[in-house]
């Protein structure tokens, strides 16, 4: 079947052509996706839509009339739908703040096993990065070994998670101006986790019942969010991984391989991948893979743990979040190997109708279907090697007749951390700022998030990327976003031929692609250090810097954290699907306005990617104007 | 032979009073089309249908769209009229005098601020059946259990004759049955 072929129907799902091949045989062979499901749930309550429903405590379920003269204006506790809404929006800040650290506490548990040796296989990489962060924390370096000072690091970092009074380290690479509001403000974070079981005990029935306050609260734990456990999650992973540095690979299903053993890991933790990618290449796992007639093991990844390795080892990516259940309709896929986040259950029955096995590996993280190979980093090099013998015995079983693999695996050149950045400008950050001086590059556009089928699969994100580089903005992205990027050619040097003369210009000079690939989604951490870097450099808050944020098809709650951290480190964001708080003006006011004057940016919502592209770079102009450039 | 209209039915069995045809019934009469479309656009939302509970039960109520409406015949202005298979406000001609609302004896008819040719004024609002919608009834197509249905009497009585006839034919078969085998 070819393009022209399908249906109305399949078309108006995605933009990638490789999914719209698998999309076209799922129905082919009457498979159920995410689309599906979306469609069947349609029309969706208007009052989760608006966010005016409460379940906090069991006199509700409440929910507020949305009509102008009738129904319920208060909840049986008299909280309006102002309450309410503050109330849903900021636990949804603690689902995702809770998500991020979780994954952070995880790496400075291992790096904690590491130093005092007893992590199964893991090094530290990165022992320049290792002195660094622990010269940032004043942990003497001189005359120790790596694993004494990794020791008293992790310590360190550990204890951020319960500090009571802060600060949390980290923080305070965010420009002096910008500390200093926070301070002003009240939303200096003083512990990570203190500031999600804050927000819990505020939302209780009959706690905090101020929308703003509520808000503040919400606002502190996303900055312990994006500036803590995030930021832990970044720094750790590449002491323990190796920084990322430029690298060149493939992505999309159709780096899936027919004649080998395809071990697809997804999820988001770079303790299991990593080892999976070295138990991968055992030769006892390859001969044994060739016993049973494949020509190798062919390790790829799916959304951010497939970044991790993506960016430091150049694994190539199958794709990203509503392709999960694009890969197990390959038929070709031996073993799904997941963590924890983004997952889809769904995966479980799907699977249940290939040989495909779905391994599930987190304490944390059990799902229907799955076979459960719980990983401890403590054995980690064994347990990743049990996962991978499992998958590749699982290869005999494979259906040809079952196999079908679209052809679209698109180059890209992704690996850009800070470090590697700056390496790229030739050791300081000054070409980058000359050339955002000179106008050659406008601006800076920290391009993120989720696919949401509520939105054209990848439509929302290369549009808008490409909008914004035709018009010189240079992009900064992670996660689902950039992997979106990779597939549509966006992050080859070549790419420079689609972007605007200035940008064009600056990005072949470099021999860098207009769209860098910056890692995972905790790794938007690594944006926050470019931005605060750059307005350091120029002496300057950074929501005075030419920058604008967009997460275009965002769903998940650890979206709506770091949304809010972008917004209150001062970065102006477009959001491409409504946030459930519509049923509130307080609400909706304070966000997409009132909050320029409280911590001088603000949320937009636009889903046609044209309009939200016009947002921010009448945003970066205006900045531009400001600071008489 | 007079043509019979259809109307909206309720099966109290499924209706789990989550308002979800409220809000589908609402966002069906705004421009947007939708309630995030319409609450961004700063239109009204306006239900003409009520779920609402009777004891432990939960059900929708709209307008039965009476042949023989009193809310037509009491209307002063006009405005409230019937045609061949419905009855309909024309909120331009509607006073809010609310004597179709005292007279309807199933509540559904309620006076609310509407915007008629770019001015708002108070005016009657009632169950259209969703005639300008080519899909039909917005409630209908919403409910998530199924509890609501678009209906025509003779289908109705059909299916209540077809019901019936066929418990009376087994009834007499199985009497058959017993006489033949004691
Ligand atoms: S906390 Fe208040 S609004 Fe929420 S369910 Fe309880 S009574 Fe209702
Ligand atoms: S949508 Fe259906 S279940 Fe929900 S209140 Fe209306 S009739 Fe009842
Ligand atoms: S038929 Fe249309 S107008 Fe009548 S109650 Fe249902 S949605 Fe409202």
């Amino acid at each position: 079947m070819t393009e022209e072929t399908y249906s109305e129907k399949i078309m108006s799902r995605s933009i990638d052509p490789a999914a719209l091949e698998m999309l076209a045989r799922a129905e082919e062979l009457g498979f159920e996706t995410a689309w599906d499901r979306l469609e069947a749930m349609l029309p969706q309550c208007g009052f989760g839509e608006l966010g005016i429903c409460c379940r906090n405590c069991n006199m509700g379920p409440c929910r507020i009339s949305p009509f102008e003269e009738e129904g319920p204006k208060v909840g049986v506790c008299g909280a309006t739908a102002d309450i309410i809404v503050a109330r849903n929006l900021i636990r949804m800040i603690a689902g995702g703040a809770a998500a991020h650290s979780d994954h952070g506490r995880d790496i400075a548990h291992t790096l904690l096993l590491t130093a005092e040796g007893k992590g199964g296989g893991y090094e530290i990489k990165d022992e320049a990065k290792l002195k660094a962060l622990a010269a940032e924390y004043g942990i003497e370096t001189e005359g120790r070994s790596k694993e004494e000072i990794a020791l008293d690091l992790a310590r360190a970092v550990y204890a951020e998670f319960g500090k009571q009074e802060g600060p949390i380290q980290f923080t305070r690479r965010a420009p002096e101006k910008r500390v200093a509001l926070w301070q002003k403000l009240g939303v200096d974070p003083r512990g990570i986790d203190r500031e999600i079981v804050e927000i819990m005990h505020r939302t209780h029935i009959g706690v905090d019942n101020d929308p703003v306050n509520l808000i503040l609260q919400g606002i502190r734990a996303s900055i312990s969010d994006g500036w803590g456990g995030s930021m832990i999650a970044t720094e750790l992973s590449d002491v323990l991984f190796g920084t990322p540095t430029p690298i060149r690979s493939r992505a999309n299903l159709g780096v899936l391989k027919a004649d080998e053993v395809n071990i697809v890991m997804h999820g988001h933790e770079p303790t299991l991948s990593e080892m999976i990618v070295a138990a991968a290449q055992d030769p006892e796992m390859i001969a044994l893979a060739e016993r049973y007639g494949a020509k190798g093991i062919n390790v790829v990844g799916m959304c951010c743990t497939g970044n991790e390795v993506l960016m430091r080892h150049g694994i190539p990516i199958a794709g990203n979040f509503l392709q999960q259940e694009l890969a197990v309709i390959t038929g070709a896929v031996e073993a799904i190997i997941v963590d924890v986040q983004c997952i889809m259950p769904a995966l479980g029955a799907l699977s249940g109708c290939f040989h495909t096995k779905l391994i599930s590996t987190s304490p944390k993280a059990k799902f229907p279907g799955a076979t459960h190979i719980e990983f401890h980093e403590e054995h980690a090099y064994d347990i990743a090697k049990e996962i991978v013998r499992t998958a590749v015995e699982n290869y005999r079983f494979r259906k040809p007749g079952q196999v079908h693999i679209p052809d679209e695996k698109t180059e890209c050149m992704v690996g850009f951390s800070v470090e590697a950045i700056v390496a790229a400008l030739g050791g300081t950050l000054d070409p980058l700022l000359e050339a955002i001086k000179s106008g050659a590059i406008r601006g800076i556009g920290a391009v993120v998030g989720c696919n949401n089928p509520k939105i054209q699969h990848d439509y929302g994100h290369v549009r808008l990327l490409e909008e914004l580089i035709k018009n010189d903005v240079l992009i900064v992205t992670t996660g689902c976003n950039a992997i979106a990027a990779a597939k549509a050619g966006l992050m080859l040097p070549e790419a420079a031929e689609q972007a605007g003369e200035g940008l064009k210009g600056v990005c072949q000079a470099l021999g860098i692609p207009p769209v860098l690939h910056m890692g995972s989604c905790v790794d938007i951490s690594r944006i926050l250090v470019a931005c605060a870097a750059i307005a350091n450099a120029l002496g300057v808050d950074i929501s005075d810097l030419p920058a604008a944020g967009a997460a275009p098809e965002w769903m998940s709650e650890k979206a709506v954290s770091i949304g809010t951290y972008v917004i209150s480190s001062g970065v102006f964001t477009v959001l491409g699907t409504v946030p459930p708080v519509l049923g509130s003006p307080v609400v909706t006011e304070l966000l997409t306005q009132g909050a320029n004057d409280v911590i001088g940016a603000v949320f937009a919502v636009e889903p046609d990617p044209f309009k939200a592209a016009k947002l921010m770079i009448d945003h970066i102009e205006e900045k531009r104007a400001a600071l008489g450039i | 032979m007079p043509v019979e209209g259809p109307f909206i039915l309720v099966n109290p069995e499924r209706c789990l009073g989550c308002h979800t045809c409220e809000l589908a019934c609402a966002a069906a009469h705004t421009e947007a089309g939708t309630v995030i479309g319409a609450v961004l656009a700063g239109e009204r939302l306006q239900p003409r249908n009520h779920v609402i509970q009777v004891d432990s039960v939960k059900i929708s109520t709209q307008c039965r769209q009476c042949e023989d409406a009193p809310c037509v015949k009491v209307c002063p202005t006009g405005a409230t009229y019937r045609t061949e298979t419905y009855t309909a406000v024309d909120q331009r001609l509607c006073i809010a005098c609310r004597l179709c609302m005292m007279v309807c004896p199933f509540g559904a008819i309620h006076m609310a601020t509407a915007t008629v040719a770019g001015r708002d004024k108070r005016a009657a609002f009632k169950c259209d059946l969703c005639v300008d919608r080519p899909e039909g009834p917005a409630c209908v197509e919403a409910c998530p259990t199924k509890a609501l249905s678009l209906r025509y009497p003779r289908e109705v009585i059909q299916q209540a004759t077809q019901v019936t006839a066929r418990q009376f034919l087994e009834a007499l078969e199985s009497q058959q049955q017993l006489a033949s085998n004691p």
